[in-house]
């Protein structure tokens, strides 16, 4: 069988490789190691846990490293990988009033009940490149600061205070929770599709690429159908306790406690709207620490619920975040076309010689 | 005693591999789902494979369900088995499940194959598994996913035929070019993923399945055997395969193949050769039927 004709497209990708992993395991400078990259670099671990759907600290490190820094390659490397697990269970449903906050800010507050809580956040650093010098290899230049932390480091777990409860209590805010408890729409089993329920819509939003999110919000949200201004009631970022019904004894039992970030945000009713008389709510969770991926989450599913078909916004909640997707069906322009491009270019001609023949 | 239990209930422990079995068997279903009512897009619940989402993860769910340990696979991009990405995604299925190469379509049992359907007239016990980068032929006409569906569940393409109307007026002629709009068994309109109108025919009352799968777009449908395909176009206006008066393979002098330019020395297109090379490569030892009467390169 004349297989020696196909053997140079293989020999082809397999130097493309060579030349990659000279790139990789290169260099002059020391490996890099998992717990640095999940110390040093969180928000990155935790951006690529968020987009590949995966708590997986260590595995999401190791995608980071894989990728060489790449965000987008990492989350398709731990998405990948997801698709080798079973699904084996769900977890049963996280109460996020449980959360001990390690930062909580309400900002439509100015002394909100449980407090605020600045925690840590670079919000209020000035944004300076550090210039300061380089020590040797493996030596730290700065101490690790070693100042008091104020009086409370989280807040009392009896401060979970419903921020909306307030509000809805008075009958200003609509109550957006579910009753009747349904089951979670899985976006990874079954496609999110406008019309599906809320539950697909925040999955989507919570797996969507951070950067896409934030530019659909930043174009919608500030479009003049929706003039009437946002305001967060909190944000609040800590480790979740995860449960699962145990297979022997039925009880539940602690299986993780994964970091997240949870937004809500409101906006009173639009004024073109007939009933002025109350605000919309929106909600977001997202893994890790990642809180601009939070309040668009937040600001979008608020907007989604008060409008979802003007610009499709449902459909682009949908299904155009996703980073993979996104940039895989970009990248794949790369691919030969030339099938394609052949017919095209006889279209084309064709449409000269027809117009030609009119003149 | 504990330990017992666990394992029993964990069952068996999970192949190392590309994708689990139970996620193959959902890919099955859709696909037969697919089958049982040809030109329908079903949903599946697509998951990430080793390649990105655009590069033929659709196509490579449906192949890995699909192949078996002494399943023969060919896998060709462009009509080429040597392309790059045909080798990654052959190298893919074959590493993962251990299944024979193959580059003869006609000993093939299941052909993976991006934007061509081979030249070979394909028979019955073989699979086609196009993948498919835009599964909805509705997307240039309406925007809106619930009026796609509805339209389709209506069978009101009534949209369709104006735009291919205005074609006409505006142009002269259709200008679709691959990813031609076709009607299937008389009901729902499919996009047969871009190959080339050149290869539309061969869809038509195949004896072979041909299953098309969007893994980006999370849709899977099939043409079964012996199901009409026909390209949508006017009672005026017969369909149109790529044509150029003249132009033969250089290598095996064909122009009854589909024929791809290729830049000569002086920079111009002159020169073309079949993108099929398995073909291309039987023609010119004399393995291949020989062209019937010559199609392109007549005069119309
Ligand atoms: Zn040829």
């Amino acid at each position: 069988m004349g297989y020696s004709g196909v053997r140079g497209g293989q020999e082809a990708i397999e130097a493309a490789e060579r030349l990659v992993e000279r790139a990789r395991f290169g260099g002059h400078s020391r490996w890099l190691e998992l717990d640095q990259i999940t110390e040093r670099l969180g928000p990155a671990v935790d951006r690529v846990m968020g987009e590949g759907g995966l708590w997986a600290p260590h595995l999401a490190a190791r995608a980071v490293r894989q990728s060489q820094g790449d965000l987008l390659e990492a989350a398709q490397l731990l998405r990948a990988h997801r698709s080798t697990l079973p699904r084996l269970g769900y977890s049963l449903p996280a109460d996020t009033a449980e959360l001990p906050a390690v930062r909580r800010v309400a900002p439509a507050h100015r002394n909100p009940p449980g407090g605020q809580l600045l925690g840590r956040s670079a919000d209020f650093t000035p944004r300076l490149l550090d210039l300061g010098p380089e020590g040797p290899a493996g030596a730290h230049t700065c101490e690790v600061p070693n100042g008091p932390d104020l009086p409370h480091d989280r807040l009392p777990e009896s401060a979970g205070s419903d921020p909306e409860a307030v509000l809805r209590d008075a009958g200003l805010l609509p109550d957006r929770r579910n009753t009747d408890d349904p089951e979670p729409y899985d976006i990874t089993r079954a496609p999110a599709r406008p019309g599906t329920p809320r539950s697909a819509r925040l999955s989507a939003m919570a797996r969507a690429e951070t950067g896409s999110l934030t530019h659909l919000w930043y174009t919608c949200g500030r479009s003049p159908r929706h003039q009437s201004p946002e305001i967060p009631l909190e944000l609040r970022r800590g480790r979740l306790p995860l449960r699962v019904t145990h297979p022997h004894t039925g009880r539940p039992v602690t299986v993780a406690a994964v970091q997240v970030t949870e937004a809500r945000t409101v906006r009173p009713i639009a004024r073109p709207r007939p009933d002025g008389t109350r605000f919309d709510l929106g909600y977001g969770l997202c893994f890790g620490e990642n809180e601009p991926k939070a309040l668009a989450m937040a600001g979008l599913d608020l907007l989604v619920h008060r409008d979802p078909h003007t610009d499709r916004l449902e459909q682009k909640v949908l299904i155009a975040l996703d980073g993979p997707e996104a940039s895989g069906f970009l990248e794949h322009l790369k691919l030969p076309h030339y099938v394609d491009f052949r017919s095209t270019m006889e279209r084309v001609q064709a449409v000269r010689a027809a117009a030609g023949g009119r003149a | 005693m504990n330990d017992q239990l666990t394992a029993r209930l964990a069952g068996p422990p999970p192949q190392p591999g590309i994708f689990d079995e139970l996620s193959k068997r959902e890919i099955r279903r859709a696909m037969l789902s697919g089958i049982a009512i040809p030109g329908y897009q079903v949903p599946f619940g697509s998951r990430e494979m080793p390649v990105a989402r655009g590069w033929g993860s659709g196509g490579l769910q449906a192949t890995l369900s699909l192949v078996g340990e002494d399943s023969r696979l060919k896998v060709i991009d462009q009509g080429e088995d040597a392309g790059v990405n045909a080798s990654n995604l052959r190298r893919l299925v074959v590493s993962h499940v251990g299944c024979e190469e193959e580059t003869d379509t006609r000993h093939a049992d299941i052909i993976q194959s991006r934007h061509r359907i081979p030249e070979q007239p394909l028979r019955d016990g073989q699979v086609l598994v196009l993948q498919v980068p835009g599964a909805e032929p509705l997307a240039g006409i309406v925007r809106d996913m619930d009026e796609q569906r509805r339209m389709h569940a209506e069978a009101d393409y009534a949209k369709m035929w104006v735009r291919l109307y205005e074609d006409v007026v505006h142009n002269g002629l259709i200008t679709a070019a691959a990813g031609y709009p076709v009607l299937v068994e008389g009901r729902y309109i499919m996009t047969p993923s871009p190959i080339p109108r050149w290869d539309v025919p061969k869809l038509d009352r195949s004896e072979a399945i041909t299953v098309l799968s969007a893994g980006r777009e999370k849709r899977i449908f099939a043409v079964p055997p012996h199901t009409s395909v026909v390209p949508l176009t006017f009672e005026d206006r017969p369909f149109e395969v790529e044509h150029t008066p003249g132009a033969a393979c250089r290598l095996c002098g064909s122009a009854d193949t589909y024929i791809v330019q290729e830049p000569a020395a002086d920079g111009r297109f002159t020169t073309w050769v079949c993108s099929d090379t398995d073909f291309c490569r039987r023609r010119r030892t004399g393995d291949a039927p020989a062209p019937a009467q010559p199609v392109q390169g007549e005069t119309a």
